[in-house]
């Protein structure tokens, strides 16, 4: 800790625009772009009024193309500009597959470091929104399997600021995913630069019966269902992992060590993600011998997001799941 | 899904148990904790408690022989739909082919398809057989191997504890071995060697056997010591307490359990109390007894320590109650405090620890007399005070007959065997079983 920067309250939505608008300000090479992000503010409102700030020539307003606008980021930044692209949503990376993994992961390692794609694309994430199937997932960990990219999901508006310009500041591409159902979320936010060391967990809560891991919105529903197991005797470390490439092997494996009991959650389908690689991680540590039982994934269901408010909340791990799961884990039941 | 009840292995030689009767009908309700079923080995018979709240279905019936680790009942959840066994066996006649099928135990899996899952063979009328079947594959220790359900943590403490992993018994699911099995069982033997006979120490109220690890340390590395905790302290689970006899029977049942044909006892404050206590009801295989700072001796004590104490969860509340026993405050670290805190950071512990408090030393006052036991000591007896113990008044050392040895520190308070370990060690001298021989029956 550098002393106490003074914060102020932001939404995480506002931090993020915060920290677009003190790289806009800093360097005249970074640059926005993405689908209806000027005028119209950005399909979450996030850009807002940065246009006109800033004007088109640096907040532009790419065509209906995530394939087009995405190759566009990594052709700009190949040529000197450090552009942010933000995606609508998410979802529609898939048709943007092409530049992100073939294109900007690769041509740094392909060219033989004789060029950087310093890039951001700004992902908004996850369900819980009633924007169905093709509009709530959670694919993270699809790019967290492509060695190039460095992939990131702020869980308060101070790492949001923080990640966001930590993230410009890499020479290679990152994605930082934005879950939705945070971008109102409010929290102190430091002023001025504020940056978050990329592959760096946070340790939010101590606890000594188990580990809760999570990132982005699953770490508040960690938090709350860590609260209501403390009434009842049972203390729960809650890590934020902050950063899913590279992950923050060293914050995990400790807590492991101390507490016995793992727990990984993660709105993600549960099969082949986050919560199959810390499993995997702890097991091929050291951190193995501390294991008091067996490890817990709760993730995300074995389906599509469904449209249905019911069930799109039963599709994702909510707090009471937590904490069921929890007590389960840490009272020797599992 | 409900909760499988199984077959404990309560004792190391254990391979199958009797079940000897069920203390709750089928299909009733139980809580957790309350006494389930009684279970009869070779050796012993035990009760075992529920391991959740439930209803009972599908009880194996009393005078059945099975294997440690088979399942003898299943608790459901209220409402949950009872269907057959979940494990598909024969109700109430575990046969070899049952327990040969693989356990239902993938919980992504449904109760449903278990349901489905046909049980082969089902004999529902056949006599329960008195041979017991096989524990099933995944329970049972691999002849080749020797592999056994045991956690990476368990396994790793029993590495640097030295013990065999296959003598502790499991306290998780199906009888899995878990690190705090391994823990409880362990630094119980420090091992024994040569003729000296065993110490045993008995810490007092709100402490738990951290509170001799100093004196350990100093003592003759020779001398075999265990250590007994209180109920509801350290790694021994809560149990209301009735009074101090009912404390007293659950310490003799844990020394009895001991089988030591001879033991010098060591007891502090409401350890000493217990020890007093133990040495009055098994005089014949108490070779010496050591009373620090006993309690029972009197009606004086300070209940806003014990209070205090009972109640505080952290090193910060602690901190201040542990300073105040001691002559010199100094003599308790910081770490010392931090690692005390921290074994008492269990909330049900706090409950217990309190409700012991009200009955044993109700209005601040010491319920229950000893000095009836004190005069009828026969062994050697020593008692060990501090004048600056503001807990329990030293004088009540004076108490003690004319055949016995006081050993009063002028700086010492309520805690001498930390506050200097050397001087107690060395009044503790190694007594071997020749030296007591003589001690007895001159």
């Amino acid at each position: 800790m550098d002393g106490a920067p003074p914060t102020r309250d932001l939404s995480f939505a506002e931090a993020l625009r915060e920290a677009m608008d003190i790289a806009l300000a800093e360097d005249d090479r970074v640059v926005l772009m993405g689908e209806d992000i000027g005028v119209y503010g950005g399909a979450f409102q996030v850009t807002l009024d940065l246009v006109h700030k800033y004007g088109a020539e640096r907040v532009i307003d790419t065509p209906i193309s995530e394939l087009g606008g995405a190759g566009v980021a990594v052709g700009a930044a190949l040529t000197g500009l450090w552009p942010i692209y933000e995606f609508q949503f998410s979802d529609f990376s898939t048709l943007a597959m092409e530049q992100i993994v073939n294109q900007a992961a690769k041509l740094r390692y392909m060219l033989g470091g004789a060029v950087s794609v310093p890039l951001v694309y700004r992902m908004p994430t996850g369900s819980g929104t009633g924007a169905a199937a093709q509009h709530s997932q959670s694919l993270e960990a699809w790019f967290g399997h492509v060695p190039g990219l460095k992939v990131v999901q702020p869980s308060t508006p101070a790492d949001a600021k923080g990640l966001l310009l930590a993230a410009l500041d890499d020479p290679d591409p990152v994605l930082i995913f934005e879950h939705k159902l945070l971008y109102k979320t409010k929290g102190a936010v430091p002023e001025g630069r504020h940056t978050v060391a990329l592959g760096t967990a946070e340790t939010r809560r101590e606890g000594r019966d188990l580990t809760l891991v999570a990132s982005g919105v699953m770490v508040d529903r960690a938090l709350e269902a860590a609260e209501a197991l403390a009434g009842e005797g049972v203390s729960a470390e809650v890590i934020d992992l902050r950063s899913i490439r590279p992950i923050d092997r060293d914050t995990v494996l400790a807590s492991v060590r101390k507490t016995g009991r793992l727990m990984v959650i993660y709105e993600a389908v549960k099969t082949l993600g986050i919560g199959a690689e810390i499993s995997a991680m702890v097991a091929e540590s050291d951190a193995f011998d501390f294991l008091d039982a067996p490890i817990v994934r709760l993730g995300g269901a074995e389906s599509p997001i469904p449209y249905n408010p019911t069930l799109e909340a039963a599709a994702v791990p909510q707090i009471a799941d937590i904490v069921r799961a929890a007590r389960d884990l840490a009272g020797g039941v599992v | 899904m409900p909760t499988e009840v199984i077959l404990p292995k309560v004792d190391m030689d254990m391979s199958h148990g009797t079940i000897a009767a069920w203390h709750v009908a089928e299909g009733a309700a139980v809580t957790q904790g309350q006494p389930l079923f009684d279970i009869e080995t070779d050796k012993a018979a035990m009760e075992v408690e529920s391991p959740a709240d439930g209803m009972v279905h599908h009880q194996t019936p009393a005078g059945t022989e099975v294997a440690i680790g088979t399942p003898v009942a299943w608790l459901y959840a209220e409402g949950e739909e009872v269907g057959p066994r979940p494990d598909g066996a024969a109700p109430a006649a575990p046969d070899a082919r049952a327990a040969a099928q693989p356990l239902p135990q993938d919980p992504g899996v449904p109760a449903a398809d278990h349901r489905a899952q046909p049980a082969p063979d089902q004999t529902p009328s056949a006599p329960a057989p008195k041979t017991a079947p096989d524990p099933p594959s995944d329970l049972r220790p691999d002849p080749t191997t020797g592999g056994l359900r045991a956690t990476p943590a368990a396994r790793a403490a029993a590495r640097d504890a030295g013990v065999d992993l296959a003598a502790v018994s499991g306290s998780g699911p199906r009888g899995r071995v878990q690190r705090g099995d391994v823990l409880a069982f362990a630094p119980r033997r420090r091992a024994p060697s040569g003729p000296a006979v065993p110490l045993v120490l008995i810490h007092g109220f709100g402490a738990d056997a951290g509170v001799w690890r100093a004196l350990e340390a100093a003592v003759d590395p020779s001398r075999p010591v265990i250590q007994l905790e209180l109920p509801g302290h350290g790694r021994v689970p809560a149990a209301k307490i009735r009074d101090f006899k009912d404390l007293v029977s659950r310490i003799r049942t844990e020394f009895d359990a001991l089988d030591l044909p001879l033991a010098e006892l060591v007891g502090h404050s409401l350890g000493g109390a217990c020890a007093l206590a133990l040495a009055d009801t098994r005089a014949p295989r108490v070779a010496g007894l050591t009373l620090i700072a006993p309690a029972g001796l009197g009606p004086q004590i300070d209940g806003a320590a014990i209070a205090g104490v009972a109640r505080a969860s952290k090193a910060e509340s602690l901190g201040p109650w542990l300073r105040g026993m001691v002559g010199a405050p100094a003599a308790l670290s910081d770490r010392y405090i931090a690692a005390a805190a921290r074994a008492r950071a269990d909330a049900g512990l706090h409950a217990a620890q309190s409700q012991m408090a009200e009955v044993l030393f109700a209005d601040g006052v010491q319920t229950f007399d000893l000095t009836p036991a004190l005069a009828r000591v026969g062994c050697p007896l020593r008692l060990i005070w501090g004048k600056r113990d503001s807990v329990i008044p030293w004088r009540h050392a004076l108490r003690a007959p004319g055949r016995a040895a006081l050993h009063l520190f002028d700086d010492l308070g309520h805690l001498p065997q930390i506050e200097d370990p050397a001087a107690i060690a060395a009044l503790i001298a190694p007594v071997t079983t020749t030296t007591v021989g003589r001690a007895v029956h001159a």
